[in-house]
């Protein structure tokens, strides 16, 4: 077991979920009698729910900082339809029309960052009041009539890549390309980490765990590039989960890896102490909540994009499947705390519920309750982890006897 | 069985996954006395008190508590409030925007047919008030008490409770020399009317003042118990079983060699951010030279903190005029990030809720407030931020087996080094330490002591802050002394001593400084 | 036991890649039980073209909006037990009016393997590419009780002239007037239907060529002015809405006025601005309707709604199957009545004749219907 621990890195409880979401797509792909891991659902899946997952980047961000937004879902409709009517009413070309509409999402995130920031109104306040205005806006704009969006947005939403070269490959090459690029580039990272990792500490580590990591990870992914890449003639990995996965990489980066994303955790986890650490919380707080309009407004575009329409219901109850990917990725409720690949995998585990109970046919009535349920279960379930006494679920699943000893619980200290 | 005793606690052992916090730790307590619980942090005095009162279930625990002849199975705070048994907590518990009354009745309401009788309530208010001295409307908001008051508020619900026994973790931690002089002696009253009192602080002048026994916890086991006459307690003796080595001098000796002035203030001048035209710090002068440790001494509420944190990036209050020379150069620094890269440290004086971010690990506070220096090609770059947790965890000798353990699993003393070590990573020239051994035990607090004689002899420029005029006494080469919000003096160490400095702090119209 | 958990977890995993590693390339479609794409059928072409069919038992997926009205819970059990009858295997879900979850919706029928997919659109323009989509996959995509717009993916439209329904409650309105609140002129208001459904404006327009012309000529007054369809639009067909702003208009417009009348898109908002009527202190006003909910039927029974028009979804759902019967034997979609522009392509609409239904020719016009006959007494 201390090998398994070896080549995952470390903490096993991180992973619970991502447990939690195999074991979930297993079950309904028996329960489903074989529809769930198919290449079209595959990429349903990421079609239908990149628009949640791109909220939930920018919502696990505000959260973080100790912030909620609930005008995501009104600002992803109102910049889909300011898009829509550029673009049909006004005879824009489809990129000034998208352009136009990520900068309505970035004035509307100044907007909300102004209140937030500079005149210290809670985030829950200014942007109930923003949830409202920018309804309001969506109706008004529009007529409440939906306007049809350029074709060309189609390719965003709910496009495919190219197909190219030779059919022996027996999948579409775009993706088997992009399958490649992932593999090398999940070696190359991993080598040179091992490699500066040994210089550190002297030549002595191993190289056997980096190596196991770097097959498994191959594995999974060739295993997915061959399910998105063997589907239907014309269809790939989506590109609206292409879009996905460059946005998570960027913002994986940008909070683990950037002065501005310790700064995030900062004013989440201490504002003080953030501030007298030399922080500036406010320009943390406008930047948060700017970065979150503007990727609601890149949401309701793509969104728009799929639908080949913007609506003026459009964005309806988004916030709140943004917020519930959040917390069921672990997020604290007080701030501070959650990461945005975990914030994935919490969506995933909803969009995979969503999916499972629509192909067993069960209504939105029941999928509802179901939802409800496994939110509630599964931050239970990590407030249970964390309280301390408790020995971790995944720890009692993969500990030995003497691994559990070592790391006393922090109780056992006095404060 | 002994009459006379009002509490047994026979081997009591607690164990908590992969740690044995209490390991046969026996307590005996006379009835009426005033018994007082020493050891460093993480020694078990607080899981003691824990398993006391109930916080611990009778089950989790193995051993025996008699109490008042019987054994006692508290099952929750509820059953040993009930017993009598009542904890006043280091942190106050009380809820600020309620009045006294409501708060002195919360969960023990007086009720009269199923609804509250807030006359009878009042009434008793106002007798329990008298009781712990205080004259007091009942309706006042708590937050509009001090720190002082609102303890012997703490003190009063105790009491309209029936306490029999009244257990007060660290009580004066938070209050200032006044306060504490008061709370001792309404300790001895309390004794007077048969209230057994057990108290656990660091404090080893309060224990010697009013001890009637003296018991000393390490590592989870009873080192010694005895009985002591007030005001005769060998404080060597409580020292030499807290640590278990003798500490020959509290001060670690040190030769000073101070340089030239680098820290120049002069004409400083804030006004509180809340009440409008007072002033926290009315034209403030003062240097430090390099190399030399510098103290401010002042009572609770004088203005140091107020200072500091307004010439750190004028963290504090509304910056009203004045100005800061570094080496000579006049600093322009109004914000925190533009101190802390003119070279100007600052170490809070609350580490919960200033200094830490209780979320991170000791790697990720190391370097939080230089997060440059481990950027690389715009990146923070992992190997570096390790390379700089672990020289610190080994330069300031932080007990943790690893830097990726969270912070508020170390105790007092390894937190308070963390936050200096993350100050130390900034690369100061001007440290400004402001209670830098508040709530730490005597052997860590040793540490941090050769700490800043290290950092002194580096060249930097040291600020202490501290209400404890032996620490001062100890430390400083020079002390400063603050009034409401005026600097009303400057002593050699040398020449000072704790009545000259006390003169000072109390009485504005002494010598300004030159 | 620990070790044992782990293997078993081991063991789950490797049957997933055995599972799904089998049978699955490239060309066998969506999924292993797909729709052996009818790779000879020209899916790309409209309607009327005789198909090779299918098999008597294939997955037929009916998508609705919501089960929040009468009319669609009517919809979804006639629909399960007349296509059961039929010998399909059914799939019928309801998308609690939530465009993304209709889509979903669809793409899981297509992953289901069904060969027709019945869809009654939340907003008729926002399910373009799910339903092209689907035509790729080869189903056939049936428009129900609402236009779809905006997408080549349909094969036609099943629904009561919505023109049509218009003009009928207008007429209806008029008659009304007449019968109850003696000579002109009339003061009346009007409302509208949610904007998101393309069928609303349709009412509005049906309804507005009969009552122009009386607008013009005197007979009716609308007393707020507003006659445009964006404001007197009820978003959503919120009930709730629909009464806020009649009691808004009461109070605003006919402090010391009777309203006369009000031309109501449906029955839910009929009652709604009945019951505001009531609470003001109005003389019950003619009102009109539309869908023949059971609470309407019983309150035209008692005078309160003077009409309603049922579309009876027994003969909306009976037409629907007929279409998906020929389809299953091979015979193409039936001919249409009319064909109407979705802004993509000419979609054939198949329209059927709605009923007015006033009190006096209530126990004819659900003669058929021993659910709402026992309401009449």
């Amino acid at each position: 077991m201390k090998q398994i621990k070896q080549v995952l890195g470390g903490e096993l409880r991180k992973y619970t979920m991502v447990i939690a979401l195999v074991a979930l797509i297993l079950i309904f792909h028996i329960a489903s009698g074989g529809k769930m891991i198919t290449p079209s659902n595959f990429q349903n899946l990421l079609s239908g729910n990149a628009y949640v997952l791109i909220l939930a980047i920018g919502m696990l961000m505000v959260i973080v900082i100790g912030q909620i937004d609930l005008s995501v879902g009104s600002v992803s409709g109102f910049c889909g339809m300011v898009m829509a009517l550029t673009a049909t009413n006004l005879n824009w070309p489809w990129w000034a029309a998208v352009l136009c509409g990520l900068g309505i999402g970035v004035l509307i995130g100044a907007w909300q960052g102004f209140w937030v920031a500079k005149l210290g109104i809670p985030g829950f306040i200014t942007t109930l009041g923003g949830m409202m205005i920018f309804r309001g806006g969506v109706i008004w704009i529009s007529k409440s009539i939906s306007v049809p969006a350029p074709a060309e947005l189609k390719w965003f939403g709910a496009g495919y890549l190219p197909e190219w070269g030779p059919s022996f490959t027996g999948m579409n090459n775009s993706t088997l390309l992009l399958g490649i690029i992932a593999i090398a580039a999940l070696a190359f990272m991993q080598l040179r980490k091992h490699k500066r990792t040994s210089e550190l500490k002297g030549g002595n580590e191993p190289l056997w765990p980096v190596v196991t990591r770097i097959i498994l990870g191959a594995v999974v992914i060739g295993y997915l590039t061959w399910l998105f890449g063997s589907g239907r003639p014309g269809t790939s990995f989506p590109i609206p989960g292409l879009i996905l996965v460059i946005l998570v990489i960027i913002y994986h980066t940008i909070t683990q890896r950037t002065r501005f994303g310790r700064h995030i955790y900062a004013v989440g986890g201490n504002k003080s102490a953030a501030a007298l650490s030399g922080v500036n919380v406010k320009k943390t707080y406008f930047l948060t909540m700017l970065n979150m309009s503007f990727l609601a407004a890149l949401a309701g575009i793509m969104f728009v994009g799929r639908s080949t329409a913007a609506g003026p219901s459009d964005g309806n109850g988004w916030e709140l499947d943004a917020i519930a990917s959040v917390y069921i990725g672990g997020a604290a409720v007080s701030g501070g705390v959650g990461t945005i690949m975990a914030t994935m995998v919490g969506g995933m585990v909803m969009a995979v519920l969503n999916s499972g109970l629509m192909l067993m046919g069960v209504g939105a009535d029941k999928t509802q309750v179901i939802k409800g349920l496994v939110l509630l279960a599964a931050v239970a379930f990590d407030v249970y982890n964390k309280q301390p006494g408790h020995v971790s679920i995944t720890k009692r699943l993969f500990s030995t006897k003497d691994s559990a000893a070592k790391e006393g619980s922090p109780a056992a200290k006095e404060s | 069985m002994d009459d006379s005793l009002i509490l047994q606690m026979r081997e009591i052992t607690k164990v908590f996954p992969g740690v044995r916090a209490l390991d046969g730790v026996t307590l005996k307590v006379r009835r009426g006395e005033i018994h007082s619980i020493c050891g460093e942090n993480g020694a078990g005095k607080s899981t003691l008190m824990k398993v006391l009162s109930g916080v611990y279930p009778y089950g989790s625990y193995e051993g025996q508590i008699i109490y008042m002849g019987k054994e006692a199975m508290f099952k929750n705070i509820k059953e040993s409030e009930h017993a009598g048994i009542v904890i006043i907590h280091q942190e106050l518990t009380m809820i600020p925007e309620l009045s006294i009354a409501e708060n002195i009745f919360m969960g023990n309401e007086v009720v009269k047919n199923g609804l509250i009788d807030w006359d009878a309530a009042r009434q008793r208010t106002v007798e329990l008030l008298e009781r712990v001295g205080l004259n007091l409307d009942p309706d006042t908001p708590i937050k509009n008490l001090g720190v002082g008051q609102q303890q012997l508020v703490e003190i009063a619900k105790a009491l309209s409770k029936n306490v029999k026994l009244l257990i007060l973790d660290e009580p004066t931690s938070a209050l200032n020399e006044a306060d504490s002089a008061n709370l001792l002696e309404l300790m001895r009253g309390l004794k007077s009317k048969d209230i057994t009192c057990i108290m656990i602080s660091h404090k080893l002048n309060e224990i010697a003042a009013i001890s009637d026994a003296v018991t000393v916890i390490r590592d989870g086991r009873t080192v010694e118990t005895y009985a002591v006459e007030a005001g005769h307690v060998d404080e060597d003796r409580i020292i030499r079983s807290m640590v278990g080595r003798s500490i020959e001098n509290r001060y670690p000796a040190h030769e000073p060699h101070p340089g030239e002035v680098v820290f120049e203030v002069s004409g400083w001048r804030v006004e509180d951010p809340n009440i409008p035209g007072r002033m926290v710090c009315k034209d403030s002068s003062f240097f430090v030279r390099a190399g030399e440790i510098v103290g401010f001494a002042g009572l609770m509420g004088a203005g140091r903190t107020e200072l500091m944190r307004s010439l750190f990036g004028h963290n504090y209050g509304i910056f009203r005029g004045g100005s800061i020379r570094l080496k000579g150069r006049e600093l322009h620094i109004p914000t925190v990030s533009a101190a802390i890269e003119a070279g100007i440290a600052y170490v809070p004086e609350d580490r919960k809720t200033l200094g830490l971010n209780l979320i991170d690990n000791i790697r990720m506070t190391i370097v939080s407030a230089n997060l440059k220096a481990i950027l690389r090609g715009g990146l923070l770059d992992f190997d570096k931020e390790l390379q700089a947790a672990e020289q610190h965890r080994e330069s300031l000798k932080i007990k943790a087996h690893s830097v990726d353990v969270g912070v508020t699993t170390l105790s007092g003393g390894n937190q308070q080094k963390v936050v200096l070590g993350k100050w130390m990573f900034t690369e100061p020239e001007v440290l400004i330490l402001d209670e830098p051994t508040r709530g730490i035990d005597v052997g860590a607090k040793y540490e941090i002591y050769r700490l800043i004689h290290e950092l002194a002899d580096l060249g930097k420029a040291v600020i202490l802050v501290s209400s404890e005029l032996p620490e001062l006494l100890g430390m400083s080469d020079r002390i400063y002394t603050i009034f409401e919000g005026s600097i009303t003096g400057v002593l050699d160490s040398k020449d000072a001593d704790q009545e000259k400095l006390m003169r000072l702090m109390t009485n504005s119209s002494a010598a300004k400084p030159a | 036991m620990k070790k044992r958990l782990s293997m078993l977890l081991a063991a789950a995993l490797m049957l997933s890649l055995a599972l799904t590693g089998c049978g699955n390339g490239r060309d066998a479609g969506t999924t292993s039980d797909a729709p052996e794409t009818n790779s000879t059928a020209p899916v790309q072409s409209q309607a009327a073209e005789p198909t090779g069919g299918f098999e008597a038992g294939a997955t037929i997926g009916v998508s609705l909006p919501w089960l929040g009205t009468q009319n669609w819970k009517e919809a979804d059990e006639m629909f399960k037990t007349q296509l059961e009858a039929a010998g399909f295997n059914v799939i019928v879900q309801a998308a609690d009016n939530k465009v993304p979850q209709q889509q979903q919706q669809i793409e899981a029928m297509i992953q289901n393997g069904a060969k027709v997919i019945v869809v009654g659109p939340i907003d008729g323009s926002q399910l373009g590419a799910v339903l092209e989509e689907a035509k790729a996959a080869g189903i056939y995509v049936i428009g129900y009780d609402r236009l779809l717009e905006n997408t080549t993916g349909v094969d036609g439209v099943v629904q009561f002239g919505s023109i049509k329904t218009g003009e009928l409650q207008a007429q209806a309105l008029l008659d009304g007037l007449k019968e109850k609140k003696g000579d002109g002129p009339y003061n009346i208001e009007l409302f509208g239907g949610g904007p998101a459904d393309p069928n609303a404006p349709n009412f509005f327009t049906g309804a507005m060529s009969v009552l122009q012309p009386k607008i013009d000529d005197g007979t009716l007054v609308v007393v707020s002015g507003q006659t445009d369809f964006t404001q007197c639009a009820t978003i959503d067909w919120d009930n709730s809405k629909a009464q806020a702003r009649m009691d808004s208009l009461l109070s605003g417009f006919y402090s010391d006025k009777e309203v006369h009348g009000v031309l109501s898109p449906n029955d839910g908002i009929a009652r709604a601005i009945i019951t505001a009527s009531e609470q003001a202190g109005q003389e019950i006003p003619v009102v009109s309707g539309l869908d023949a909910e059971n609470e309407s039927v019983e309150w035209v029974w008692s005078g309160r709604q003077y009409s309603t028009v049922a579309k009876p979804t027994d003969v909306l759902v009976g037409k629907t199957v007929e279409i998906i019967k020929s389809l299953q034997a091979g015979n193409g979609m039936p001919a249409a009545d009319v064909s109407v522009n979705n802004g993509k392509i000419d979609v054939p609409v198949y329209e059927l004749p709605p009923v007015v239904v006033t009190k006096d020719n209530a126990k004819e016009a659900f003669a058929n219907d021993p659910g709402r006959l026992e309401l009449l007494k």
